[in-house]
């Protein structure tokens, strides 16, 4: 019992840091109908930032990871202007942006490596290793940091879509561009806007994983995870993001525990196979088909 | 008021709108009339900047009007768009108030909301049911509501009544007038052209890309042309069509 508790909270961290990766990306897909494949790259770079914010520039961790967070956000916004915009004004197929994406995230892992080098970094130890005792349960430093982290910027998203102006001409725009922009909103700012926050959490993500694992080039690609869990809670759906993220935390900790962590995979993406055989618009997914 | 200039659009390679000119003065409701695909939702949506222009001039009071969407809205042109295009994912509330997005005047946008509430009771009861599951007529009230909400100087309205009831017809045109009435201009485009030419001053008959007939409404109404093209009552003696290109 104590070791299926233990697992849960170890499921919980990881299902955290894949709930930041996943809503970035659930946001972009419901305003922009397509996966943005670069999120894997801007959440690496992020995490690059805050390594050497640490490292080379010394400063505070929070300085680190909001500078991390800014640097991800203005290199999403980067991806937007350079990969999407034009296809964007042309009107171009679903089908383009996919490919632009693909060719954003490969230019960028293999900028990284032919900048900085292929080689694996380990963050500082900004905490103390020691687990944190709570009765017969061990805690990681680093996993309560990554839970607070995640919730804090979970709900300040959750209030800004559903409680502010700009927020709703979110929504508005993800539902039609055009409605939404004949209401005075400006779309174009709302997608930029859309990347930025992708951003800025995919380098929070960026820098908690890190810390919690290593900093490699390819690490980018853990966002397939993230990927999963969007579209195991449905893709353009936030708190579906969120509870796919912290399902797919869960099983995947729980696999790892009880059987061997060489099945995780295969039972993440036969999770995911079984969903879009079963239950294709996910668990939360979007069903906003008008009545008429 | 409004003015539109030799106007030109091209859709790919269709020639949409070719060399179109109208005028609405203040306070007028002016129509423009025509089959499917005659160019009627484009014009609107040509003044609204949804699809660029080629040539020609739009002004508002003698100012250009802008050439992106938001910014048209700004200077007080809102477009009710056809299909009832109404934000599924949000409340009806939300709907009202995202018309108002660029306003932030508070009074007077809850003031204006209780008017939207005056004029379509049914939408007050609802305000807080998502608005993909009102029904069609509803959502047709929504999105005149909504655009509304922005307080604008001259409303575009794409058919209003297109896949309604006749009872509801006969509501939303009430409405019409008694926003005019409540002092918004309106420029409204409709195939049900009895209704139309029934509520407004002045029309134009719009036939492939061209303005082909304008005049006082009450008059077009009892024109044999219009009376056979678009009224649908038949005659024996075929009266002229417009020309394209002769205005």
């Amino acid at each position: 019992m104590v070791q299926f508790f233990q697992q849960l909270i170890n499921g919980v961290s990881i299902g955290s840091v894949y709930s930041l990766m996943a809503v970035g990306y659930s946001l972009v897909y419901s305003i922009m109908n397509f996966s943005n494949f670069a999120h894997g790259g801007v959440i690496m770079v992020g995490s690059y930032i805050g390594f050497y914010l640490l490292t080379s520039a010394k400063v505070p961790f929070p300085a680190a990871l909001l500078g991390a967070a800014a640097g991800a956000g203005v290199l999403a916004i980067i991806v937007e202007r350079i990969a999407y915009s034009p296809l964007r004004h042309r009107s171009a197929p679903f089908l383009y942006f996919i490919i632009s994406a693909m060719g954003a995230s490969m230019f960028i892992e293999n900028f990284v490596v032919a900048t900085i080098g292929p080689t694996f970094k380990t963050y500082p130890a900004v905490f103390s290793r020691w687990p944190i005792e709570i009765g017969p349960f061990y805690i990681g430093r680093i996993d309560v940091l990554i839970f607070v982290s995640a919730a804090m910027c979970l709900l300040g998203l959750v209030y800004f879509i559903d409680r502010t102006k700009l927020g709703k001409a979110v929504q508005a725009t993800s539902f039609n561009h055009r409605a939404a922009s004949l209401m005075g909103v400006n779309t174009g700012f709302v997608i930029t806007l859309v990347f930025a926050i992708g951003g800025l959490l995919a380098g929070i993500a960026g820098v908690l994983f890190g810390m919690k694992y290593t900093v490699y080039p390819q690490m980018g690609a853990i966002t397939i995870k993230s990927f999963i869990a969007a579209v195991f809670g449905g893709l353009g759906s936030l708190p579906g993001a969120v509870i796919g993220s912290l399902l797919l935390g869960i099983i995947e900790t729980l696999v790892s525990g009880y059987f061997s962590s060489q099945y995780r995979d295969l039972i993440s993406f036969t999770l995911l196979i079984a969903v879009l055989i079963f239950r294709p618009i996910g668990l939360m997914g979007k069903v906003t088909e008008e009545k008429a | 008021m409004l003015e539109v200039r030799d106007l030109h659009v091209f859709y790919g390679g269709i020639h949409a709108l070719r060399g179109v000119s109208l005028k609405v003065e203040p306070g007028e409701i002016v129509t423009i009339i025509g089959a499917n695909g005659a160019g009627k939702s484009t014009l609107l949506n040509a003044i609204s900047a949804v699809v660029k222009r080629r040539s020609g001039t739009i002004t508002l009071d003698g100012q250009p009007v802008a050439s992106v969407p938001h910014a048209v809205v700004k200077q007080g042109i809102c477009q009710v768009p056809e299909g009832r295009l109404v934000f599924a994912n949000l409340t009806v509330r939300d709907n009202l108030m995202m018309g108002a997005y660029l306003r932030s005047d508070r009074a007077a946008i809850a003031s204006d909301l209780e008017k939207v509430y005056t004029l379509f009771p049914r939408l007050k009861e609802r305000i807080n049911q998502l608005a993909g599951t009102l029904s069609g007529g509803e959502q047709q009230m929504l999105t005149i509501g909504r655009g509304l909400m922005s307080a604008p100087r001259i409303m575009l309205m794409d058919e209003p009544s297109l896949g309604l009831a006749p009872i509801l017809v006969e509501t939303i045109y009430e409405v019409i007038a008694e926003i005019r009435r409540r002092g918004t201009t309106i420029l409204l485009v409709e195939q049900n052209a009895y209704k139309a030419l029934a509520v407004a001053d002045r029309a134009y008959v719009l036939e492939q890309g061209c303005i082909t007939r304008e005049g006082v409404a009450a008059d077009l109404l009892h024109d044999e042309y219009i009376r056979q093209a678009y009224l649908g009552v038949k005659r024996e003696k075929a009266g002229a069509g417009g020309r394209c290109g002769v205005e």
